[in-house]
């Protein structure tokens, strides 16, 4: 029988029956590299601020004296919050619950007067910039989005 | 050697094809994991290499804008070192020559293209800072004192938001 024959003589016709993938793998080979460049895994995003010029800074420096005023300094061992009208408030930073402290006096202080939307946040020379980022997260949260960094006796925004 | 030539067996030529298809499936996931990211971010901020961003809970989008990086006492504007400010650097004045030169340029670049598309009017420079999470005040506030002064009113603190 010649089916009983081929098998014996180990005679087998290969067939590819694939579709052939490669064109196709050289585009997406090409394609991947490309996009993997330009993809954003890090979900960057910005604090929004405006520099006042110097008519507007002196300005706001006269209406911030008749006003509430409120601050919120940082120095290396406490958050110290202040105001016209408003009772101080210490935090000691070391403790662990001094986020929500701040937070929890913030919210308070914004909840009495909610005609105020502005903080101001008084830095040190040396005071680290995530700090401060972290003092605008927790005033922008407690109701307070208008955030001015201030050092010494000198206005920023 | 005669004798071993002929022991010798004929082999066939079969072709053994890669199987493609797993791999195609990966890579077609993964692209078009890739195309949706592409086209579903807006304006792309890259970090300067080296700036360790600080974290906040802020959700704004960045927009399109010039970017100047602080990273320990070097300053880059769109990626480029213009100034180098020593950490204990006396606190007398808060402007850095050699960056407001380079944002005063970058400044007068923004107007003039401004004007030849005929929207100069409604022109306002934006400025977006990268500042290492652990820079100290003393800095962040000079360079910010730079960009006013240079006419950037409109500054953006990049920071990494809450994923």
């Amino acid at each position: 029988m010649p089916a009983r024959e081929r098998r014996r003589r180990g005679f087998r016709e290969v067939v590819a029956d694939d579709v052939d993938l490669l064109p196709l793998m050289n585009l997406f080979v090409a394609l991947i590299p490309m996009l993997l460049v330009s993809a954003v895994f890090l979900n960057i995003t910005v604090i929004e601020m405006k520099a006042p010029g110097d008519e507007d800074a002196q300005a706001r420096a006269d209406q911030a004296r008749e006003e509430l005023a409120l601050s919120v300094t940082i120095s290396a061992e406490r958050y110290v919050v202040e105001g016209n009208g408003v009772q101080t408030v210490s935090v000691q930073r070391a403790d662990p619950a001094a986020a929500a402290q701040l937070a929890a006096a913030l919210a308070a202080i914004a909840g009495e007067h909610p005609e105020n939307h502005d903080v101001m946040i008084v830095s040190q020379a040396d005071t680290r910039y995530e700090d401060i980022v972290g003092v605008m997260d927790i005033s922008r949260e407690a109701g307070l989005p208008g955030a001015s960094l201030l050092a010494a006796d000198r206005a920023l925004n | 050697m005669p004798l071993r030539k002929g022991r010798r067996r004929r082999r066939s030529a079969v072709q053994a094809p890669l199987r493609l298809t797993s791999m195609m499936d990966i890579l077609t996931v993964l692209l078009l994991f890739l195309l949706k990211s592409f086209v579903a971010e807006g304006e792309v901020i890259t970090p300067a290499p080296g700036v360790s961003l600080p974290e906040s809970t802020s959700d704004t989008g960045p927009e399109s804008s010039v970017v100047v990086a602080i990273l320990d006492d070097r300053i880059l504007l769109d990626g480029r070192q213009v100034a180098q400010v020593p950490a204990g650097a006396p606190g007398g004045d808060l402007l850095i020559p050699a960056l407001a030169e380079q944002l005063d340029l970058s400044r007068s670049q923004g107007e003039a293209i401004a004007t030849r598309r005929g929207d100069a009017d409604s022109y306002a420079p934006k400025l977006a800072i990268q500042g290492d999470r652990d820079i100290p005040f003393a800095l962040l506030q000079r360079v910010m004192y730079t960009c006013n002064h240079s006419g950037y009113g409109d500054i953006a603190l990049v920071v990494l938001g809450a994923s």
